[in-house]
């Protein structure tokens, strides 16, 4: 990890930019995913509950 | 005598058109009710900072009023946060417990920020990474966020960035429909939603801001400021026993904190900071943001239905309102279902596509601003 964040910090402008979009939307979609589960999770206690 | 006749001597071509570009935001808020609330504000705030020599912002060696502002709400990044309190105040996310997979829209109609990033690194925009990332956010359709990032990261721009953010969430209505017919077929857009009725606890409404802002803190510590202020906003609603003080946040709060931040961001658009063709990229890629986030949504929806079964389709339009912008995205998309087909219901999905797409964009200005420190130079 430490030699790929060496290797984009002197790669240009525009690869950098590449590599923050891919780790920014991987990380907006594995946020969403875990908020998702906590939902769904949640409804099913609720339901069970019920 | 020339003492006297100071104020016409010092001004310049420049303020003039920083005068025009001030009127234009006035007449777009009170002639074509564009986001009201701030354009007006920052308009006159663009003419108060460009009149001569002016005070507002320094005099006798003392910061003008504005000044004051600009450094207490602003450079502090206090005014955002305080905004984020009575935006948090001000969701429901009811629909979106009521159908979670709608948050996955809010994630995939945040690919305008990192396509507009990566465009605003490319000839002949040149700009630095932090400066690209910046100008991204302006498709999060979150004002808050988008200060908050650019104060960070590019300061200068500030008052363009803010300005293109809110004249565009403004712009929503004209931007997305030609968009999303581009974008899908007459068929799709008519495709119906079931939605069931259904309750949902008091506990999940009450775990879920504590949980996202815990999240959040473990994910990207640095977005805390931004989704810790929206969820707490939301906690005071969702509570139960705070009635008076979640009223006092979607209304005194909101517009006190809405007034003075307009007028404040109108303070930075001064024609040095303002008048060159840097800032008229900025406006131009703040759009493309716009219709790219519009686009991620609604292709990631049908992506989405390419495995589902023909009648658990979801309308691809929902998939556009992903973005920030509440509850205007979710209304015109409802809007346009109704226009291909009268009775066609699904805006409960799109509002639970709608709100997602505001912890989304929370979430991605904080991945920006977690990762572009550690690769920019």
């Amino acid at each position: 990890m430490e030699s790929l964040i060496s290797d984009l910090q002197g790669a240009s402008t525009t690869v950098q930019a590449l590599a923050v979009s891919a780790g920014g939307l991987i990380g907006v979609f594995t946020t969403l995913a875990v908020f998702f589960l906590i939902i769904a999770v949640s409804n099913r206690l609720g339901k069970k509950s019920e | 005598m020339q003492d006297l006749l100071v104020g016409f001597t010092s001004v310049t071509w420049q303020n003039f058109v920083m005068y025009a570009v001030g009127l234009v935001l006035i007449w777009l808020a009170v002639k074509k009710g564009y986001e009201p609330m701030l354009l007006l504000p920052i308009g006159f705030g663009a003419i108060l900072t460009n009149l001569p020599l002016s005070a507002v912002l320094s005099y006798g060696g003392e910061p003008g009023f504005l000044s004051v502002l600009y450094d207490a709400g602003i450079r502090t990044e206090l005014f955002p946060l305080l905004i984020f309190i009575a935006v948090g105040a001000m969701i429901d996310f009811g629909p979106l417990f009521k159908n979670p997979v709608m948050i996955f829209f809010g994630a995939a109609a945040q690919f305008g920020i990192f396509a507009t990033m990566i465009i605003a690194t490319l000839p002949p925009f040149n700009f630095s990474l932090r400066e690209a990332a910046s100008i991204g956010i302006i498709g999060a359709a979150d004002g808050p966020t988008s200060i908050f990032v650019a104060n960070l990261f590019a300061p200068k721009y500030l008052a363009a960035i803010s300005v293109a953010a809110y004249s565009y969430m403004s712009l929503v209505p004209l931007i997305q429909p030609p968009v999303i017919k581009l974008l899908t077929t007459r068929k799709e857009r008519r495709i119906h939603m079931e939605y069931r009725e259904s309750n949902v606890p008091q506990w999940l409404k009450i775990a879920f801001p504590i949980v996202v802002t815990a999240i959040a803190g473990f994910v990207a510590p640095i977005s805390v400021p931004l989704i810790g202020s929206l969820m707490f906003g939301n906690l005071i609603r969702e509570c139960g026993v705070l009635e008076r003080l979640s009223s006092t946040a979607q209304n005194e709060l909101a517009y006190l904190v809405t007034l003075l931040l307009g007028i404040t961001i109108g303070s930075s658009m001064t024609a040095a900071n303002f008048l060159d063709l840097k800032t008229l990229m900025i406006m131009g890629m703040g759009l493309v943001a716009f219709v790219f986030d519009t686009a991620g949504g609604v292709l990631f929806a049908k992506f989405v239905n390419l495995f589902l079964p023909a009648r658990k389709r979801i309308n691809p339009m929902i998939g556009a309102c992903g973005i920030s912008a509440f509850p205007m995205s979710a209304r015109i998309v409802q809007k346009l279902a109704n226009e291909e087909e009268k009775g066609n219901i699904i805006l409960m999905h799109a509002i639970g596509s709608n709100v997602s797409g505001q912890v989304g964009s929370v979430i991605a200005g904080g991945m920006v601003l977690a990762l572009v420190p550690l690769l920019a130079k």
